[in-house]
């Protein structure tokens, strides 16, 4: 039953590292240039997915609170800053995408513009702060409190941050190869070529700052899993781009979103069956098990999950079908 | 400044931006719902430019609710540790159920239902637009849900000194939950219809093009009004009875009440368990625009023969009136919620206990910084509600047309 959450819970935060990743990569690339018409392109191809992507990270909060109460509450305030950075960028992108269209002064709208790229670079660095922070351990004491924020301030969750923020940026750069017309789509294909290397060598950066880490290698369990998981990403980028250059952006978008969903389901396998691994006081390290809410509460939660799931999951793709393809003259506008 | 007072100034301020949203949400979508669905059995155009436009101030507003719905969510676990670690076992259950049933695919419906005009076909559409609707009310129960648990815990008991669930129907039956449902989603109703006949006011003061259209809409607005502000008295002044059995303390001192407190300084200790005089107050000022706004009844015979209109002075009267039931929302939630302190679950576990073990400094960073930040988004969304309001319903960027194959997309100026 624990373990069943726990995969939701992986399901729903890597579904929503996913979906909102390309959300916040095409954030990103605003900045790249191309004008208010390359600008409105961009937010066009978007449009219909956002607001179902941005609401996992609800939908994965809710089933934190659900049914991790006390991880809840001890990893939300033990990584109070990476948290709040998260929140605040995640907000600034809300608030912007949906707002930038309704001021008809395109300098008004390219001011919103850089809000949303100010909240995209926010949000994927403090999502890679906090799984970084995971991964190295928290100074959880015998009392059940993480203690102190500057646990958060090393190198290693640094490196993982910026190595979020470039496959974010990988990421929407293969939605955009997928969505845009085909003329635009070439300039994007570019943009994605010259980005993989750039996230090849921030994932590498952070793979040897965690090597080096003595307390990266102290929290991790399985260290075979936490090797792993770099060597995937590599290898999941490299597909990407190969994909790109054959001219298949289906599947360099599928390529980036693995390496999206990589990183939450392989720390939470690195830590079990810990998920919050005390680097001062090893008795009080919090189990899977330990966090989870106890089993009237779960298998309340487990009898409205099930059927609702399918649904959940039906209407999503629903969304993707209706508004699949290449966006054109005709595409619905709105932000 | 502790950590403790820090945490509820930043949960008072973020609410009540939050709420203050919400309340047109719900009410609004109620009335697009019948918009929308009387073009599709009518046919006639006007409910689908009632529908773009109206819909266009929905979509609006709507920004800043989910915005501040999700710092909402995330503070309980920033903030107040202390409740999910005590209690989350019973009071995250209706929360992660709210997220699931009714925020995820609000949204994911919402999504579809912008996007999909002129694309989806128009049973679909508005089949989309009523999930947005039914999710919204699903969204007010669970959360009503929630907080009435707080108000009044059942359905738990307590061991090694956490809450487990023994009984979720409790939940649903919690005498402090029905009455105040009814209450909550009566007062958006209220909001929605005010705001629409406010709009339309303004628009028939100012004689904007559109006379037939606002005229519809100023009458919408007032029916639903009145009819509103009759449902949320009588739910209202429904709440005093439960309320006064479960919460002796909470806008009373009578024999119950000093029972109450001497039995919690048995169990507690010695302290100050009478909440602060700020919910009496909120309750009082909240009754009398309740009672105030139950004048808009006056107003209905004079949608007779247009006279409200022609006599233009009710048309002012409808839009000065217009702060009046926002403010009448946050003093209520303000007698709610500061009622039942200094419980967070009330008589299980004080407010101190729930807050987190976070440093002021950070906290109070956090406070400056989210209000500053939601507040001036909140300020800005409402400059620009009231500008599109304005504008008028002529061409709403909302379910435009596309422009047809052969020609060039829209010219840049126009996609507003």
């Amino acid at each position: 039953m624990d373990l069943a959450w726990y995969a939701l819970l992986g399901l729903f935060f890597g579904g929503y590292l996913v979906l909102a990743g390309y959300d916040y990569g095409v954030g990103l690339l605003l900045a790249r240039g191309g004008g208010p018409a390359g600008r409105r392109a961009a937010l066009t191809a978007l449009g219909p997915f956002f607001l179902g992507n941005e609401v996992w990270l609800v939908a994965a909060v809710g089933v934190l609170f659900g049914a991790f109460p006390v991880l809840e509450g001890e990893l939300l305030s033990g990584c109070y800053p990476a948290v709040v950075g998260a929140l605040v960028g995640v907000i600034l992108v809300t608030v912007g995408v949906q707002l930038r269209s309704r001021p008809v002064d395109e300098r008004i709208r390219a001011r919103w513009d850089r809000v949303v790229v100010v909240g995209s670079v926010l949000a994927a660095l403090g999502w890679g702060v906090l799984l970084a922070a995971l991964l190295q351990g928290v100074p959880r004491q015998a009392d059940g409190h993480v203690v102190g924020v500057s646990h958060l301030v090393t190198p290693f969750t640094a490196a993982a941050g910026l190595a979020m923020v470039a496959l974010v940026a990988v990421h929407g750069a293969a939605f955009l190869a997928l969505r845009l017309p085909a003329a635009d789509s070439a300039v994007v294909g570019r943009t994605h070529r010259r980005l993989v290397p750039v996230a090849l060598s921030a994932v590498a950066l952070a793979t040897v700052v965690g090597l080096l880490s003595s307390r990266v290698r102290d929290s991790v369990q399985r260290p075979a899993v936490a090797v792993l998981l770099p060597v995937l990403l590599v290898a999941a980028l490299l597909a990407a781009r190969a994909a790109l250059a054959r001219q298949r952006p289906g599947w360099a978008l599928a390529a980036t979103g693995v390496a999206l969903a990589l990183p939450v389901a392989l720390v939470g396998a690195a830590l079990w069956p810990y998920v919050l691994v005390s680097t001062t006081d090893p008795g009080a390290s919090l189990t899977v098990a330990d966090a989870a809410a106890s089993a009237p509460t779960l298998r309340l939660l487990g009898w409205v999950a099930l059927p609702l799931l399918p649904a959940l999951l039906g209407f999503q793709a629903m969304c993707w079908w209706v508004f699949r393809g290449r966006t054109d003259g005709r595409a619905p506008v709105y932000w | 400044m502790d950590t403790l007072l820090l945490a509820r100034l930043q949960f008072a301020t973020t609410t009540s931006i939050h709420f203050l949203f919400v309340v047109v949400t719900i009410g609004l979508v109620t009335l697009l719902v019948g918009m929308q669905t009387a073009w599709m059995l009518t046919g006639n155009p006007k409910w689908e430019r009632l529908t773009r436009y109206w819909g266009q101030l929905y979509v609006i507003n709507y920004v800043l609710g989910i915005a501040t719905g999700i710092v909402m969510e995330f503070q309980f676990g920033l903030n107040w540790s202390g409740l999910s670690r005590y209690v989350g076992n019973v009071f995250g259950a209706p929360l992660a159920i709210e997220t699931l049933v009714a925020f995820f695919l609000e949204s994911t419906f919402l999504g579809m239902w912008i996007f999909g005009w002129h694309r989806l076909r128009r049973g679909v559409h508005l089949a989309l637009l009523w999930g947005v609707a039914l999710t919204a009310y699903a969204s007010a129960f669970w959360i009503m849900v929630a907080n009435s648990w707080l108000q009044h815990p059942v359905g738990y008991e307590v061991r090694d000194g956490i809450a487990h669930l023994t009984d979720f129907g409790a939940l649903l039956t919690n005498p402090s939950l029905g009455m105040a449902f009814g209450h909550v989603v009566s007062a958006a109703l209220l909001v929605g219809g005010m705001l629409m006949a406010a709009v339309s006011a303004w628009h028939l003061i100012r004689r904007t093009p559109d006379f037939a259209l606002f005229r519809t809409s100023l009458r919408i607005g007032l029916v639903t009004a009145a009819l509103a502000i009759t449902m949320v008295q009588g739910f209202g002044f429904a709440q005093f009875g439960p309320i006064g059995e479960v919460q002796p303390t909470k806008f009373g001192q009578g024999p119950e009440a000093q029972t109450l407190i001497a039995e919690w300084t048995t169990r507690f200790g010695p302290g100050d368990y009478t909440p602060p005089v700020l919910a009496n107050v909120g309750l009082g000022f909240m009754i009398l625009i309740g009672l105030t706004l139950g004048c808009v009844w006056l107003l209905l015979p004079l949608l007779f023969r247009d006279w409200i209109i022609r006599l233009r002075f009710p048309l002012w009267l409808t839009l000065l009136a217009l702060p009046l039931p926002f403010i009448a929302v946050i003093l209520g939630w303000i007698a709610r919620e500061v009622g039942r302190q200094p419980w967070v679950a009330y008589g299980l576990l004080p407010t101190e206990q729930a807050v987190s073990p976070v440093g002021a400094p950070v906290m109070l960073t956090s406070l400056i910084g989210f209000s500053l930040l939601l507040g001036t988004l909140a300020v800005t969304n409402w400059v620009l509600l009231a500008r599109h309001a304005a504008r008028g319903a002529d061409d709403p960027a909302l379910g435009r047309p596309p422009a047809p194959p052969n020609e060039p997309a829209h010219p840049e100026p126009a996609l507003t």
